[in-house]
């Protein structure tokens, strides 16, 4: 299929949109998308990112049938099956097939590293009840200083909530 | 809370909304793509009790089955659910707070797509707003989750943060002055895009773009808002300089009155010429060149969209119907003093 843009070159990304009260897939080649700034979608946003991922397995790994019998134990996925999806089938797949996503990652992102954020929920839930209860004084010192005393109040009550957990 | 497009937040003339969307995954599940409908009913089931819990009264749950495929092409239309979403017949779960403003998306792509749209510039409250959401359900389950590698989606391409921000922006001085593609190529080299909210290539009438962060991985999301919040910022800048060249041209001027002429007393206006005038007045409204307040213009941009117009008007989805309706429903709104 070409791209609908240029009608020139063979269309990669497939955007799914609404327009004029209809549901209507728009077919863009690599150029043509990058330029209208669709060049980094995502699913969800359209992209389909099997083709991305198909590309690479063609490039570096393309899954030989020996090696399909390496299925993830949580959820059964075999890589040649994430490949054609672009889905990652469960948590797990990201361990049992990790050496094999990570040039995926690394050509989506540019990066293969995660920076965690302190108030992530996954991080706050790991801290320890003094580190909890050392960055709500500073949060409330902060909701203070800015005469926000409804939060104010409410981060005392959590702080005495946690204090009050903490004798019993 | 009011919807947010009936209204303007900060920086409004230039930012019609911010948008948070946060992807998670609960960690006894396999992901959507392998979940049969019981696990699907079952982490709909989960979630929607968490949420009406720690929020009692602020949320409704809707099962999609029991819509219209109108009724979900305009909450497409307005935000509320993804295109993709919104073309599944199946039952499908949807958590949506009363304003309309924050959404929940179970089973979709992820078993969590939480996503929250706020009036004008905030990016920080829009994040902060869903940041207490989502902190609510990881109290209670467990999420799918890395140190490597961060949350762990459906989809490579959303890992890390799995949030994505974006704004809303109108720009039509600098489509006009053509400076829209250079200005792309800065955005990009900062780990952000650029598109047209309405239409893709050829066919992107009026001047809506939204601004949204690429990369995911590598990134913490403070990091991620502050850097929309100041693209954003320095985009509305340009914006400002090409307008204030714009509006002293008399030719200009002119297009503005004509297209509030046409909008005023057409008996027909279809989509596409709706959407270019009804950007031509708004930039005179965010001008000071007319005066007919940003909110109508904000809400007719959405009341206009064919969907939300058959919904809203009953009318039925045949283009003349939908046409006499738009143009009877702008008149009386944009006269209306």
């Amino acid at each position: 299929m070409l791209c609908q843009n240029c009608g020139k070159k063979e269309a990669t990304t497939h955007i799914k949109q609404i327009f004029g009260g209809e549901m209507s897939e728009n077919h863009l080649c690599r150029d043509c998308a990058s330029h209208l700034g669709y060049g980094d979608m995502l699913p969800g946003f359209g992209l389909n990112i099997s083709q991305l991922l198909s590309g690479f397995a063609g490039d570096f790994d393309l899954p030989a049938p020996a090696r399909e019998t390496l299925r993830c134990p949580k959820c059964g996925a075999s890589f040649g099956e994430i490949v054609s999806t672009g889905n990652v089938g469960c948590s797990e797949c990201y361990h049992t097939f990790y050496e094999r996503l990570l040039p995926i990652i690394e050509q989506t992102h540019g990066k293969s590293r995660h920076t965690p954020s302190h108030s992530s929920p996954v991080k706050e839930k790991e801290k320890t009840k003094e580190e909890k209860i050392a960055a709500l004084r500073l949060e409330m010192s902060s909701a203070v200083s800015r005469e926000d005393f409804e939060t104010a109040a409410a981060l005392r009550d959590q702080i005495k909530t946690l204090e009050g957990g903490e004798t019993q | 809370m009011t919807k947010w497009y009936n209204t303007v937040g900060e920086a409004g003339d230039i930012v019609l909304s911010t948008g948070i969307r946060l992807v998670r995954n609960i960690e006894d599940f396999v992901f959507p793509c392998r979940l049969d409908s019981e696990g699907r009913q079952k982490v709909s089931q989960l979630v929607r009790d968490i949420v009406f819990d720690a929020f009692p009264d602020e949320f409704c749950y809707i099962e999609t089955d029991t819509l219209t495929y109108m009724q979900r092409l305009s909450m497409a239309e307005r935000n509320i659910i993804s295109p993709e979403f919104a073309g599944r017949d199946d039952k499908n779960g949807l958590i949506l707070s009363s304003d309309e403003n924050t959404g929940i998306m179970l089973c979709e792509q992820d078993h969590i797509r939480l996503q929250t749209i706020m009036p004008g510039l905030c990016p920080e409250q829009a994040y902060e707003y869903a940041g207490k959401i989502d902190k609510a359900i990881a109290e209670k389950v467990k999420y799918a989750y890395s140190d490597s590698i961060g949350y762990l989606t459906q989809s490579p391409s959303d890992l890390g943060t799995a949030m994505r921000c974006s704004v809303m922006l109108h720009l039509p001085a600098l489509s006009d002055m053509g400076r829209l593609p250079r200005l792309a190529r800065s955005i990009r080299s900062l780990g952000f895009s650029i598109r047209p909210v309405y239409g893709v290539h050829s066919r992107t009438p009026g001047d809506f773009y939204s601004v949204s962060n690429r990369i995911t991985l590598g990134i913490d999301e403070k990091t991620a808002v502050n850097n929309l919040k100041s693209i954003t910022s320095h985009i509305a800048a340009q914006e400002h300089n090409a307008a204030s060249l714009l509006i002293e041209d008399e030719a200009w001027q002119d297009r503005i009155f004509r297209a509030y002429g046409i909008l005023s007393t057409a008996r027909l206006l279809s989509y596409e010429e709706f959407m270019q005038l009804i950007s031509i007045v708004r930039f005179g409204s965010a001008t000071g060149v007319i005066d007919v307040p940003l909110e109508k213009t904000n809400m007719l941009i959405i009341g206009g969209q064919p969907a939300t117009l058959s919904v809203i008007k009953g009318v039925d989805d045949t283009s003349t119907s939908r046409n006499a309706a738009r143009a009877k429903m702008v008149r009386e709104v944009i006269r209306e003093r």
